[in-house]
């Protein structure tokens, strides 16, 4: 096979351009990642550090005792925590249903053509920013409920009865309800898309085999769809929560701002976090600011359990 | 061939007389991760000409070809140990592997034309070692495009995106951009499997042009097509090279008798 | 007996499907009343004065302008650096590290990150910027944003560059192309869309993020380009005007948020129809 031609000269090279930026490039990357840790890492050591004085001060009570007292630098924090605990809790009782009615009604009955523009529409309101939600709580909520629920609840509610203690409260409609109301409502359509997705996740062909058997909607829905994504379920159900408990703007707005623990259904109250957004800037004194950053370290603990168990589900739902 | 093999397992390497070798494998294993998955490969690349690597499904080929131009690299946990020969250099230990790569270029199964125009998916190999000025660059592109047989079809749109290209046109123009960068070797993963007969013929076609600038060494499933545009054909079965030789004879007289099987369809 | 049971089974999922839909109907009308006052509420209030001019004081006319500057200063700081941290972590988690076992943790608590209260990223923000430079910023203001977008920013980019080939990272090295110039020139070229979406989706979280500027930009009356002094936002005036007993900072509440929601609507939206062109696109 002589007649082969010899190869052709090839062009003599250098090392490929920036081959020794790759190294380089992927500590960049590397560290970039790191940082999103160390800011996580930064949260947590600088709430510990900065809620540490009041921790020492005031132990255990601090979060049992339910004084709140700038002025004579008295904190015990059981107020915040039960609003927070209390708002979230009826926030997720009252969305949860509705959410996953939503969510169910888009995936299973409701005409391809109309589920679409639900689903974005779901998916747009759940980016509006609670700020805009805390206005409509305050200017339209509030009133509105302090009219037609709250008067005529005083007015029906014989007098002595349970009710009477359960509704009590202020005719203002800045409490505990409606401040759970406006939460629900905020996290009610984040709620319904990221169920909505889930629900997708559920091969047709699953589906497809329990409608083959004859099995209703309902039925499907009840032994096929939810149990398949069970531990998701949950895992959203956490998320929306962490959303409840986090939760500033809305809640600060709407909730009455009082400390201590609150005595009724429309009791005015705080939560972890409008307590730390309306005193924040003006504590007195270092024993206030370090009290505030405690609470945001209860806080943090709270919603990092929370979310780590709800991340965690839904890990295991997609390997699933 | 002294090296020891097991008893079960004879390789027939025809050694090829009389020609220049491009690449030799010798003793070469290949592992991901714990699991071993080429045994001992021994294979000689002849220079400018088409080798063609069989076999059924999982025996190896794909992965014997990715030594080539370490592409395993890419992969912690994946692994080759023995011998490559390219030049008396081991491959598998040369330290500037994109400059290796330069020299040993590759066509994928699919097509791969990357997110931008016809023009610049040819002379972004060429853009990574050399300034070239536009008219330089013109040259180069215009030369590639030519011997991929795919300069008629696209001279009119050179700006146009490489995904709006046919399959067949996006494969031809992987292959311009592989020649683009002058390597001596071309390794050619089936690069016909995701393309219609009518393509498939028009690179083959190319294929047997580009020989006499380039080794080729290419895998395939379609043995048809290994019979039609190699010179040498290895057949491989469960991780091993169990025969090597002319293609003529390959397919005329077998000498083991998985390769008899294979090549009269009773596997794979 | 038969007959009996369908009929329960009938009525059963007849109940269930009016309860889904009226669950729908429910929240389809909540949040369309919350868009109803909305509207109503703020588009009174916006005029060109809103552009114009600066916060006002209680009974003389004025408008958003230091507000919407200041909010637009400190996204823009804040989006410059959640792209750079987001989209470097979130190649690390795709083309590199992604699958090891720091991988995993990091992908985790990112996670997390994603949806911690954004007031304690403000208080962290404090005790990091806010405290040892002796005051509020707009520069403080931009960090804790941008410690709220990059996670977002991480977390899309990872998965848009996941959704890219395999095959054309290899042909890019195969050719012999540095890793870093196949990810820069043909991963990151390929995902184009997918980046620009996630960079918006994260810039239509932070624009009406409030909680975390309380303590670290602060807020100004008075309009101002220094990002090392207390900076105005749209937030933190909407924040302090609709609790005020002013009918006219009341209105001006009502316009500003207005302007975020159709703000980060008009986002959101350019961002969803960039993704679905990219998934046309052969």
């Amino acid at each position: 096979m002589a007649d082969i031609p010899l190869t052709a000269p090839r062009p003599t090279r250098a090392a490929s351009k920036g081959a020794w930026f790759d190294p380089i490039f992927q500590f960049a990357c590397l560290s970039a990642a790191t940082l999103l840790l160390a800011a996580l890492g930064g949260i947590i050591v600088s709430l510990a550090i900065g809620g540490w004085p009041a921790l020492h001060k005031f132990g255990l009570g601090f979060f049992t005792d339910t004084t709140w007292n700038p002025v004579t630098e008295v904190y015990g924090a059981a107020g915040p925590i039960a609003g927070t605990l209390i708002t979230s809790a009826l926030a997720l009782i009252l969305a949860l249903p509705i959410a996953l009615g939503v969510s169910v009604f888009l995936v299973e009955f409701c005409p391809r053509r109309a589920a679409q523009p639900i689903a974005i529409a779901v998916e747009l309101l759940a980016g509006i920013p609670s700020i805009v939600y805390g206005m409509w709580g305050l200017f339209v909520l509030a009133p509105w409920f302090a009219l037609h629920v709250q008067l005529p609840l005083m007015m029906n509610i014989p007098a002595g009865s349970v009710w009477e203690k359960v509704f009590y409260g202020v005719p203002n409609g800045a409490n505990i309800f409606t401040a759970s109301l406006i939460l629900a409502v905020m996290i009610l359509p984040y709620m319904a898309a990221v169920f909505r997705e889930l629900f997708l996740t559920v091969p047709a062909q699953v589906r497809e085999s329990a409608y083959g058997i004859g099995c209703t909607p309902f039925e499907v829905v009840r032994s096929v769809t939810i149990p398949y994504v069970r531990s998701g379920m949950v895992g959203v159900i956490m998320l929306g929560l962490g959303r409840a408990l986090g939760e500033t703007m809305a809640v600060t707005f709407i909730i009455g701002n009082a400390h201590g623990l609150p005595q009724s259904l429309f009791d005015s109250g705080s939560t972890l976090a409008s307590t730390i957004a309306n005193e924040f800037t003006e504590a007195t004194g270092e024993m206030h600011t370090a009290a505030l950053t405690a609470l945001g370290l209860v806080l943090f603990v709270i919603t990092f359990s929370v979310l780590a168990v709800a991340r965690a589900l839904l890990l295991r739902q997609r390997q699933d | 061939m002294t090296k020891p093999v097991s008893t079960e397992f004879l390789p027939h390497i025809l050694e090829p007389v009389g020609e220049s070798v491009a690449l030799r494998a010798k003793g070469l294993d290949f592992f991901y991760g714990k699991t071993q998955a080429l045994f001992g490969v021994d294979l000689p690349i002849v220079r400018n000409q088409v080798t063609a690597l069989i076999g059924p499904s999982g025996c190896g080929k794909s992965t014997l070809l990715r030594t080539f131009n370490r592409m395993y690299d890419l992969y912690p946990g994946q692994r080759a140990t023995g011998t490559i020969d390219h030049e008396g250099e081991n491959l598998l230990a040369v330290k500037d592997i994109a400059k290796l790569r330069s020299r040993i270029g590759m066509v994928f199964q699919k097509p791969t034309p990357f997110p931008m125009s016809i023009y610049d998916n040819v002379a972004f190999g060429v853009r990574l070692y050399e300034s070239k000025s536009r008219k330089d660059m013109d040259e180069v592109v215009e030369k590639a495009l030519r011997r991929a047989a795919l300069w008629d079809e696209v001279k009119d749109k050179l700006q146009a995106s490489g995904l709006s290209l046919s399959g067949g046109q996006q494969q031809r123009l992987c292959v311009a951009r592989g020649i683009a960068v002058e390597p001596e070797i071309l390794l050619l993963d089936e690069p016909a499997s995701a393309l219609d007969p009518i393509s498939t013929a028009k690179l083959e076609q190319t294929i047997g042009e580009l020989k006499s600038d380039f080794t080729i060494v290419i895998v395939t499933h379609n043995l048809g097509q290994a019979a039609r545009i190699s010179d040498n054909t290895g057949f491989m079965y469960l991780g091993r090279m169990v025969e090597f030789t002319p293609t003529s004879d390959m397919f005329m007289k077998p000498q083991a008798q998985q390769t008899q099987d294979y090549i009269s369809g009773r596997f794979g | 007996m038969t007959f009996d049971r369908r009929f329960r089974r009938k009525a059963a999922n007849t109940l269930f499907v009016g309860l889904c839909a009226l669950a729908t109907l429910l929240a389809l009308s909540a949040l369309g009343l919350i868009m109803w006052s909305l509207l109503k509420q703020g588009f009174g209030g916006i005029n060109l004065n809103i552009f114009t001019r600066d916060t006002p004081a209680p009974g003389s006319i004025g408008g958003l302008r230091n507000a919407i500057v200041g909010s637009a200063m400190m996204c823009g700081v804040a989006m410059v650096i959640a792209l750079i941290v987001g989209i470097l972590a979130g190649t690390w988690l795709a083309e590199y590290g992604g699958d090891s076992a720091y991988g995993h943790v990091v992908r985790f608590l990112n996670d997390v990150l994603l949806s911690a209260p954004s007031i304690l990223v403000g208080l962290f923000v404090y005790e990091l910027v806010v405290r040892p430079f002796h005051g509020f910023s707009g520069l403080a203001g931009g960090v804790a944003l941008a410690l709220i977008a990059a996670p977002v920013v991480t977390r899309t980019t990872e998965d848009i560059l996941r959704l890219q080939p395999n095959a054309l990272r290899e042909a890019g090295v195969a050719l012999g192309a540095a890793r870093w110039v196949t990810i820069r020139k043909i991963v990151w070229r390929g995902a184009g869309g997918g980046l620009l979406t996630g960079g918006l989706l994260a810039f239509a979280r932070i624009s009406g993020e409030t909680a975390p500027l309380l303590f670290t930009a602060l807020n100004n009356q008075f309009f101002a380009l220094d990002l090392t002094k207390p900076t105005a936002s749209l937030p933190a005036v909407i924040f302090q005007y609709a609790l005020s007993a002013y009918d006219d900072w009341r209105g001006l509440a009502w316009a500003g948020a207005l302007l975020i929601a159709l703000t980060v609507l008009s986002i959101n939206i350019i961002g969803r129809v960039i993704i679905a062109r990219g998934n046309t696109r052969p």
